[in-house]
C-alpha cells in the first residue's frame, strides 16, 4: 500500500435517494495517471469532491498519501492540488496576484510567493498576461491559470475535474503534455473526463464509472483488447467494384458495412481475415484507393459498456 | 516542460490567513472605481434625502438640545450606513462563498473562518472611508456642527465602525445559513428595516406608539445611535457607550458562533 497514492474502499456517496457513488474500490499508484471516465451524473465529480476533502462520504473510506480524507483532511489538503470544472480564480485581481495570494496562504513569504508566481507564469506561457485582471482572460488562459494555481504548493496528488472541457484542440494537447510531464516528475494525477481520446492518450489506468459503480477498469490497451475486434476499411474507385466486393465478402462470412458508395468496412478478428480480404480483392482484380486497419477506440469500449448497462437497468 | 521547483514553506497561521485574505478583499474592492465611487456616494445620498424629508422633525420638543435636525441626524446616519454596509457584506459574501475562489480554499489548508473574518475586516475599512466622507460632506454641505467638536465626531465614527463590524457578523451568519440569493434578500430586508426604523435613529422614541418604544428598547441600533449622538454632542457617559458596545459585541458573538457552525459543517 506504500506505493499507493490513493486508496478507495467501499466508497458511497448518497444525496437523499440518489446514490452518486454506490460503493467503489480502487487504488492509484504513486506517479501514475488515472482517468475516470463516465457520462454526466456518473459520479465523477462526487468522487473528486470526496478525495479533495470538499465533501464527506456517506460510507466507506478513502485515503490520499496515506491520510484519511475525513479524519486527516488537513494533512490531505497540504498535499493536493485541484482544478475544477469551473476555473476557480479571483476575477478582481491579476493573474500574478492570483498565484501570489495562494502561495502566501500556503505559507510562502512575499519574496517566495513572487518567485513562485513568476515560475508558474513562465511555465504556462502566461508571462505576457501576468498583469491582466483574471476576469479579462479568455477561457483557455483561465484554464491554464487555474492549472498553474493548483500547482502553487507542489502537490503530490493532482485532481483534474474535466480539465479540457471548453478548450480548443491546441490548448487541449498543451494541457495533456503538461499533465504527462507532471506525472513524469512523480506527481500522481487523477483526471475525470468525458473524452475517451483524453483517457487513451494520458492515462496509465482507466476506470469507467456508470451509475455510481465501476463498470470497467484496467489499462487503456486492456480495455480495448476486451472489445476484441479491429475494423478494416476498404476504399474502391468504382461503385460497381464496391457492389462486387460487398457480395464476395458477405459470401465469405464476415460482417460488412457500406458507409459510403465507395467505402466498405469489415469487422475482422485477426490477421487471417485481413490476408483473406487482400486475396479476395486480388482475385477479383479490384484496384483499391485505400486500405486501413483501425484499432477499437475507447469510444467503442465506452459505448458497448454503456449500452449493456442501459439494457441491464 | 521543465520540472517545477519544490516548495518548502511550512504553513500559514490563522492571523496570517486573515491578513492575506483581507488584503485580497480590499484590493478587489479598490480595483473597480465604480464600486469605490458609488460606495462613497451612497451614504451621502442617504443623508441628504433624510435631512430634507425629515426636516420638520427638527421642531419636535425632544430635539431642542441638538441645535438643528442635522446634528441629530448625522450620528444616526453613521449607524444606518453601518447597517447598509453590513447588508452589502452579506450579498458580497454569498457571491464569494459559492464562487470558484472559496471552492479552492475548501481544498487548501486554509481556515474558512479566516476567510469570514477577512471579509468583515475588508468591509470595515470600506465603512470607515464611507463614514469619514459622510462626516466631511455633512460639515461642508449640511451645516453639521457637533457640540463635541472634531474629537466627538471621530469618536462617534469609531463607535459606528465597531458597531458595523459587529453587525457584519449577523449578516455573515445569515448568509452562511440561508445560502440563496433571493432568500438572503428577503431575510436581509426583514432584518434591516425594523432595525433601522424601530430605533431612535430618525424620530425621538417619545414620539412613537408604545409597542415601537418597546421594540426600540431591545434594538441594538438604538443604543448605538444614542452613543454616537452623545459622543458627537460631547456628552457621552460610560454607561451610554458601554451599553452600545456591549449590545454590539453580543450581536458579534452570536453571529460569529452561528457563522462558524454553519461554515464548518
Amino acid at each position: 500500500m506504500q506505493d499507493c497514492a490513493i486508496v478507495v474502499e467501499g466508497l458511497v456517496k448518497r444525496f437523499g435517494e440518489v446514490k452518486a457513488l454506490a460503493g467503489i474500490d480502487f487504488t492509484v499508484r504513486r506517479g501514475s495517471i488515472l482517468a475516470v471516465l463516465g457520462h454526466n451524473g456518473a459520479g465523477k465529480t462526487s468522487l473528486i469532491d470526496i478525495l479533495s476533502t470538499r465533501a464527506k462520504p456517506t460510507a466507506g473510506h478513502a485515503s490520499v498519501c496515506g491520510f484519511d480524507v475525513v479524519r486527516s483532511a488537513k494533512q490531505v489538503r497540504r498535499r493536493i492540488g485541484v482544478t475544477g470544472q469551473f476555473a476557480a480564480l479571483d476575477d478582481a485581481v491579476s493573474a500574478r496576484e492570483n498565484l501570489v495570494v495562494l502561495a502566501r496562504l500556503l505559507g510562502a513569504d512575499r519574496q517566495q510567493a513572487r518567485t513562485r508566481a513568476d515560475e508558474l507564469l513562465d511555465l504556462f506561457d502566461l508571462t505576457a498576461y501576468a498583469d491582466r485582471p483574471a476576469r479579462l482572460c479568455s477561457g483557455g488562459l483561465r484554464r491554464r491559470l487555474d492549472l498553474a494555481a493548483s500547482l502553487v504548493g507542489t502537490p503530490q496528488v493532482l485532481f483534474l475535474d474535466e480539465p479540457s472541457t471548453g478548450l480548443d484542440p491546441v490548448s487541449r494537447s498543451g494541457l495533456w503534455e503538461t499533465v504527462a510531464a507532471l506525472a513524469g516528475d512523480g506527481t500522481t494525477v487523477v483526471v475525470t473526463t468525458q473524452y475517451l481520446e483524453e483517457a487513451d492518450r494520458l492515462a496509465d489506468e482507466v476506470i469507467v464509472l456508470g451509475l455510481g459503480h465501476i463498470t470497467l477498469a484496467g489499462t487503456p490497451a486492456h480495455l480495448k483488447s476486451q472489445l476484441g475486434s479491429q475494423v478494416v476499411s476498404l476504399t474502391v474507385k468504382d461503385s460497381l467494384d464496391a457492389d462486387r466486393l460487398l457480395g464476395r465478402i458477405t459470401e465469405w462470412g464476415l460482417g460488412v458495412d457500406r458507409p459510403t458508395a465507395l467505402t466498405i468496412t469489415v469487422a475482422v478478428t485477426g490477421p487471417a481475415d485481413i490476408v483473406g480480404l487482400v486475396r479476395i480483392t486480388d482475385a477479383e482484380s479490384i484496384s483499391l484507393s485505400g486500405f486501413t486497419v483501425t484499432e477499437p477506440s475507447l469510444d467503442d469500449v465506452y459505448r458497448s459498456v454503456h449500452r449493456s448497462m442501459v439494457v441491464a437497468t | 516542460m521543465t520540472a517545477l521547483s519544490q516548495t518548502d514553506w511550512g504553513a500559514s497561521g490563522f492571523p496570517a490567513q486573515v491578513r492575506i485574505l483581507a488584503w485580497r478583499g480590499l484590493r478587489a474592492e479598490l480595483s473597480d472605481w465604480k464600486l469605490v465611487f458609488f460606495g462613497l456616494l451612497q451614504p451621502v445620498v442617504l443623508l441628504v434625502l433624510f435631512s430634507q424629508v425629515f426636516r420638520v422633525v427638527g421642531g419636535l420638543p425632544g430635539l431642542a438640545g441638538y441645535g438643528s435636525y442635522v446634528n441629530f441626524l448625522v450620528p444616526a446616519t453613521m449607524i444606518t450606513i453601518a447597517l447598509t454596509t453590513a447588508m452589502g457584506t452579506g450579498a458580497a459574501l454569498l457571491a464569494e462563498l459559492y464562487g470558484g475562489f472559496t471552492s479552492r480554499l475548501r481544498c487548501m489548508p486554509v481556515s474558512l473562518v479566516a476567510a469570514l473574518v477577512a471579509r468583515t475586516l475588508a468591509d470595515v475599512v470600506r465603512l470607515t472611508a464611507q463614514l469619514v466622507v459622510v462626516v466631511a460632506a455633512s460639515y461642508l454641505v449640511l451645516g453639521f456642527r457637533p457640540a463635541g467638536g472634531v474629537l466627538g465626531a471621530l469618536a462617534a465614527v469609531a463607535l459606528a465602525v465597531f458597531f458595523g463590524w459587529c453587525l457584519d457578523w449577523v449578516f455573515v451568519a445569515l448568509t452562511t445559513m440561508v445560502r440563496k440569493v433571493q432568500a438572503l434578500q428577503a431575510v436581509a430586508f426583514v432584518v434591516t428595516f425594523p432595525l433601522m426604523f424601530a430605533s431612535s435613529a430618525y424620530m425621538p422614541i417619545t414620539a412613537m406608539p408604545l409597542w415601537m418604544r418597546v421594540a426600540s428598547a431591545v434594538n441594538p441600533v438604538t443604543y448605538a445611535v444614542d452613543a454616537t449622538r452623545a459622543l458627537s454632542a460631547g456628552v457621552a457617559s460610560v454607561s451610554v457607550v458601554g451599553a452600545a458596545t456591549g449590545a454590539a459585541a453580543a450581536m458579534a458573538l452570536v453571529g460569529g458562533l452561528a457563522a462558524t457552525r454553519a461554515i464548518t459543517r
